[in-house]
């Protein structure tokens, strides 16, 4: 495990449970309390959020590089690295264009606190303070170990997930998913998803071909 | 010479690719805007006679005094006038779902109950009322036009909107003059420009001061007793502008609406109690038109196709609508360039030679059974007329056989769309015949069906010729604009092979000097192919017209995107080990004064570990600046709302205009503030401060302080004409700018000294000799000295003349854009960046291009500043005001081009300019600044013209794509001219001090650098 490596079972199984936690999160809001993203993005994206947080915290720890780490510390590093996360991410969509009125600030917060789970948490998870990861991690684009695509990979998804979600938005459609942050959520999860098969697919390449990314 | 690319090579190359371009360009905007073939002077007596196929010598009739013409109109023309006086009220935007409702359905209470007097004629069925479908572009002029000649105008009617110029061709108020009546014209002065010697009192409003409801119409009204009272006059026109200024203000459901239209009503009654009740006995009758020249959208805007901008009014009322027997409740739908031929025959004047317009229909209820076919084969005859300009040889020969076959009518070419037309117009020639026969014979039994045949085959006929010439007007010739976007093709992939033979040869230099860098040798970097893909995006979106509509937002989502990645790349350069940057650090030489003094703390790098420090120092400045870009950009988002769909959101500007007078006017004195230091800090940074830099920098205080007392001044009148002081003052700027500006191009290569110092500091040269060295890298850094004075100055008094001219809540943005140029420069010109050239002059295109939107503009015709066009202009000029609009509209993208003259001056370009003086470099340093704008511009005019041409049939052409072209276009010139200004600084500069150092030179040493001189 010190060198990154982790069996495709494992990341397979790890990327399920965290779909998993966002499908029981709209399940139970849409059956519990009849809300979807389109009508309460809010308070949709707080279920999410109630749902999704253990999961990617407990599952993500669990994998962490350095296990000499315990695991409670791992935890506790990632809960402070969700606000960071969101943080970071609820700057990003600002400087973007995402709109900053008093209407939207809930929903921002939700769903920035989102993206620090997609993005940011895995990653405080995973590495710790290990700055050396950490470099490796944003200094490289392509991912040379196991963990840094189950990491990266996702987080990249979701990234471009939700920067291409924001293409609809100025479109004169007039639906009601075209306001922030709704279509921007459905592209991150999208992305994140998508992050999540290939990240299984690239461990299980690496396993397969381990010099592959080294050359 | 790596790989022949020499400089003239470059440029005659792009020449030539700029020339197709502009070829194409003009060969599709002929065919997409055409000019449709329309008939010369006006139509006199010979319009009462058959037309023949034989041209039509104009005869001397025309020639007779008013009251002769008249009265031979009269004999000719066998229908006797209806009225003898018209009052022709505009209501300018009004729609006609307001007064008529929608879908057979009435208007909304609100609007019923403002307008009651109205409401009771209708309903008493003495108006009569129509739904006239207006032509798009639904802006003012053009209808005007339509209305009074019945022609349908061209898209391009609109560039000219603005800058309205005499109607020359065939109209009825001309044919009203000809027969000598008195015209009198009060409200909106377009009335004034396209009949400037036609009216004996006029009182001209303008339509620039929108936000203004009541004194427009005031100006009018005040005018009513005393006109209404007069009987000098036969025609009167009334131009109201307040409805429409009311839309633009509030949108359709602004509260001022309903007062506006009891205002309306109001106007109506008076005119309706004084002219038309109270007739004096047997005097001139009077007819009382009501039209409106639009409608307006929901939130009030106009100029496109839309059924709420088209749905214009036509109202008549007069007694012999009252006296004819059949009352129309329900409006009809018609044209609005019918109401030409209809007012043309109602007062019996020859109908408008290039009329399509057709008669209403019930508005010669009045009339004789004759005179009504009499009048209808008028009209006939006038069209064909204009059929026949179209097609010649139509219907010659065979004008009276009846050969048509039905089957011809399913036919859609060109050839049988004439014969069907031919057919119809015989057969209306002969039922109309066959009525006149039955009823000089006597039989009368079945009078009343030839009647009823005669005039529906001729309204057939009229109705397919007007349909079938009203298409003409907008029918495309596809060879010109294939062959037109063909030849923009060309140049577009023959700029772009330039741009990569260059970027080949960049590369290939790049790879020799950093052989040892790993990272440099990857191929594509993210923020070059984030760059590629963004372009990509962009065109694509350009094809949805919401995203054409609303593209302020596609620009800032794709530049604030790419200076995030620009952060990314400094937040990993600063993670990767220090050791690699350590080879390169100091073979830098720190000898531009601009990164000298902003880097002042990291000069002396001895150890790794100061250096690592340093770097850390080094990359948080960066990434402040990159901060700095994004956060300022955000603002500059929220500035102006933009676009068109949430134009009516909340934004910054709308939130500064409401806080009052007096903020605002503190942000504009802080602004300028703010401008005086950032400019007198570019100009400290000149590294040789010879007089000459001290005489720019004060004339650079003056003009602020002119600018200062503008300001100051122009608070006072925001509404109402510019006064002379403000006006004289204005001008004094704009020549203090103007002779700064060009001093300071022309001299300060001249003067500026050329040391012969520096050179010697600069080490790893490999293969030229010493002197040789000084000598080129000193004059490339007098070159570069000389370029950051003209480009500081250039942008400096540039954003000073955009204080002036700009909208007052713009001076912030201003200021942003400006600031965003300079440390996105800063940051560039920093040398541990590892972007390459092409993307930083591509990024600061983007902030030019976010800027432009950012400034409020979009891409629709309504947010050219027209206001700001005329300051400092005591006399209308067209020209002048164009030229200040452009500088207006344009004021981002330029300065982007003006900062880029600063950015070659700073950017450090020691690693690619070789260091032999005889070398070509000039394209080296100019390639990318000047190739990549005009090689962007051109893929989006490439792209946008195809799309255009896509798009043609769709919905949205004339308000969406039309417009959004016109802005390319602008653009294209926006771009023609930024790559001229600094192609030809840069060349100038070099030129001038190749021929100074060539004559030092050539007192002591060899004439090496004369080689350079002949090079440029």
């Amino acid at each position: 495990m010190d060198n990154g490596e982790i069996a495709v079972s494992k990341a397979l199984a790890l990327h399920l449970l965290c779909t998993l936690g966002l499908a029981a999160g709209f399940f139970a809001a849409g059956i519990a309390y009849n809300l979807s993203l389109v009508t309460d993005p809010a308070q949709t994206l707080s279920f999410l959020l109630v749902f999704e947080t253990p999961i990617v915290v407990a599952s993500y720890s669990f994998v962490r590089r350095d296990h000499d780490r315990p695991y409670w510390e791992a935890v506790s590093m990632a809960l402070f690295g969700l606000p960071v996360g969101a943080l970071l991410n609820a700057l990003g969509a600002i400087v973007l264009g995402a709109p900053v009125g008093p209407k939207y600030w809930i929903s921002t917060i939700y769903w920035s606190c989102l993206m620090s789970l997609f993005t940011f948490v895995p990653a405080v998870c995973v590495f710790g303070w290990s700055r050396m990861d950490w470099q490796r991690i944003i200094a490289n684009s392509k991912p040379k170990q196991a963990t840094d695509c189950l990491v990266s990979l996702p987080a990249q998804g979701a990234i471009v997930g939700a920067w291409l979600g924001a293409w609809p938005m100025p479109l004169d459609w007039e639906m009601p998913w075209q306001e922030w942050p709704i279509c921007v959520t459905y592209g991150a999860i999208a992305g994140y998803i998508v992050g999540m098969i290939l990240s299984t697919v690239f461990v299980h390449v690496m396993k397969n071909h381990p010099h592959v990314k080294d050359d | 010479m790596v790989s022949g690319l020499t400089c003239g090579k470059l440029a005659s190359w792009t020449i030539a690719a700029v020339l197709l371009q502009i070829l194409g360009l003009s060969f599709f905007m002929i065919g997409f805007f055409p000019v449709k073939p329309t008939l010369p002077g006006f139509s006199g007596p010979e319009s009462y006679r058959m037309p023949t196929c034989e041209p039509v010598l104009n005869a001397q009739d025309s020639e007779l005094p008013p009251e002769k013409l008249r009265s031979f109109y009269k004999e000719l023309s066998k229908v006797p006038p209806s009225y003898d006086r018209l009052v022709l009220m505009v209501i300018d935007g009004l729609p006609a779902e307001f007064v008529l409702g929608r879908d057979n359905k009435p208007p909304t209470k609100t609007m019923t109950e403002a307008m009651p007097y109205t409401q009771s004629l209708l309903s008493a069925g003495k108006a009569r009322a129509y739904h006239a479908k207006a032509e798009p572009p639904t802006v003012t002029m053009p209808r005007l036009k339509a209305m009074v000649s019945g022609a349908v105008g061209g898209f391009l009617d609109v560039a000219f909107n603005f800058n309205t110029q005499a109607l020359l061709d065939d109209n009825l108020l001309d044919q009203f003059k000809r027969i000598g009546w008195n015209l009198v014209m009060l409200g909106d002065e377009t009335w004034i420009k396209l009949f400037p010697k036609l009216f004996i009192r006029q009182d001209g409003v303008s339509s620039f001061f929108v936000k203004d409801t009541i004194e427009v119409d005031f100006n009018i009204s005040r005018h009513l007793d005393a006109e209404l009272a007069a009987e000098d006059w036969n025609l009167l026109i009334l131009h109201y502008l307040g409805l429409d200024h009311v839309g633009h203000i509030g949108g359709r459901h602004s509260i001022l609406m309903a007062p506006k239209l009891k205002e309306m009503d109001d106007v109506i009654m008076m005119i309706h109690t004084h002219t038309i009740l109270h007739q004096r006995n047997n005097a001139a009758d009077t007819l009382l038109v009501v039209v409106s020249d639009h409608g307006m959208t929901s939130s009030g805007n106009h100029g496109g196709s839309s059924y709420e901008e088209t749905d214009s009014l036509a109202l008549f009322i007069g007694l012999s609508i009252e006296n004819s027997d059949s009352a129309f409740n329900v409006p009809m739908s018609a044209s609005q360039v019918d109401v030409a031929p209809t007012l043309a025959l109602l007062f019996g004047v020859p109908i408008p030679n290039n009329n399509i317009g057709v008669i209403l229909r019930g508005m010669l209820d009045s009339l004789t059974d004759e005179q009504r076919l009499r009048a209808l084969q008028l009209n006939s005859w006038q069209m064909l007329r204009l059929l026949q300009e179209h097609s010649p040889g139509l219907l010659c020969g065979n004008l009276t056989g009846i050969g048509g076959d039905i089957g011809l009518l399913t036919n859609q070419d060109v050839d049988s769309t004439n014969e069907k037309l031919g057919y119809l117009f015989s057969k209306a020639t002969s039922s109309h015949n066959m009525w006149l026969l039955r009823q000089t014979s006597d039989v009368t039994s079945n009078s009343n069906d030839d009647l009823e045949l005669a005039v529906s085959s001729y309204y057939k006929f009229l109705g397919n010729a007007s349909e079938w010439l009203s298409h003409r007007a907008t029918d495309k010739p596809i060879n010109l604009l294939l062959s037109g976007i063909a030849i923009m093709l060309i140049s577009c992939i023959l700029q772009l092979n330039i741009v990569f033979k260059l970027f080949k040869e960049v590369f290939i230099i790049e790879r020799k000097h950093f052989s040892l860098s790993k990272e440099l040798n990857q191929v594509w970097h993210i923020d070059e192919s984030f760059t590629l893909i963004g372009i990509l995006i962009h065109v694509l979106s350009l094809g949805a017209s919401s995203m054409v509509e609303e593209e302020q937002y596609t620009w800032h989502f794709l530049t604030s995107t790419l200076f995030l990645i620009f952060l990314l790349s400094v937040i990993r350069s600063s993670l990767k080990t220090p050791a690699s940057y350590f080879m390169k650090s100091n073979k830098h030489e720190n000898n531009h004064p601009l990164r000298k003094s902003l880097s002042n703390e990291e000069s002396g790098p001895t150890t790794n570990d100061k250096s690592s420090r340093s770097k850390q120092l080094h990359e948080n400045y960066q990434a402040s600046l990159i901060l700095l870009v994004l956060i300022l950009g955000r603002v500059l988002r929220g500035w102006h709302q933009g676009g068109v769909n949430w134009a009516h959101l909340p934004d910054i500007s709308k939130l500064l205009i409401q806080t009052g007078d007096f903020y605002i006017k503190a942000f504009q004195i802080i602004t300028l503030l703010g401008l005086m230091v950032l400019g007198s800090f570019a100009f400290s940074l000149v590294r040789r401060r010879i007089s000459l830099v001290y005489i720019v920098w004060i004339s650079y205080f003056i003009c602020g302080f002119l600018v200062l007392l503008h300001i100051i001044d122009s608070q006072s009148n925001i509404i109402g004409p510019t006064y002379s002081s403000v006006n004289s003052m204005a001008q004094i700027i704009y020549i203090c700018v103007g002779s700064v500006i060009l001093f300071t191009v022309f001299v300060s290569p001249w003067v500026l000294p050329v040391d012969h110092e520096v050179g010697s500091v600069i080490t790893g040269l490999k293969s030229s000799s010493q002197s040789n060295d000084m000598q080129s890298s000193s004059f490339l850094l007098g070159v570069r000295d000389c370029t950051y004075l003209i480009g500081t100055t250039f942008t400096v008094f540039w954003c000073l003349l955009q204080l002036l001219l700009q909208q007052r809540i713009n001076d912030i943005p201003v200021l942003i854009v400006y600031l965003q140029e300079m440390a996105s420069i800063i940051y560039f010109s920093s040398y541990r960046t590892k972007h390459r050239q092409w993307v930083e002059v591509a990024a600061m295109y983007f902030l030019g291009m976010t800027g432009h939107f950012g400034l409020g503009n979009s891409n629709s015709l309504a947010t050219i500043d027209v206001a700001g066009a005329f300051i400092g202009i005591s006399n209308h000029s067209t020209v002048l005001s164009g030229i200040l609009m452009f500088i207006i509209t344009y004021a981002a993208p330029l300065l982007a081009f003006l900062s880029m003259l600063i950015y070659i001056s700073v950017k450090d370009m020691n690693d690619l300019l070789p260091n032999h003086p005889g070398l070509d470099t000039l394209h080296l340093m100019i390639g990318f600044p000047c190739l990549l704008p005009l090689v962007l511009n051109s893929v989006v005019l490439v792209a946008f013209t195809i799309i255009l041409l896509l798009m043609r049939n769709h919905l949205f052409v004339w308000s969406v794509f039309s417009p959004k072209y016109l802005y390319l276009c602008a653009s294209t010139v926006c771009v023609y001219i930024g790559v001229l200004i600094i192609a030809f600084t840069v060349v100038y500069t070099r030129s001038v001090l190749a021929v100074r150092s060539g004559v030092k030179s050539s007192l002591y040493t060899n004439s090496l650098d004369t080689k350079s001189v002949s090079d440029d």
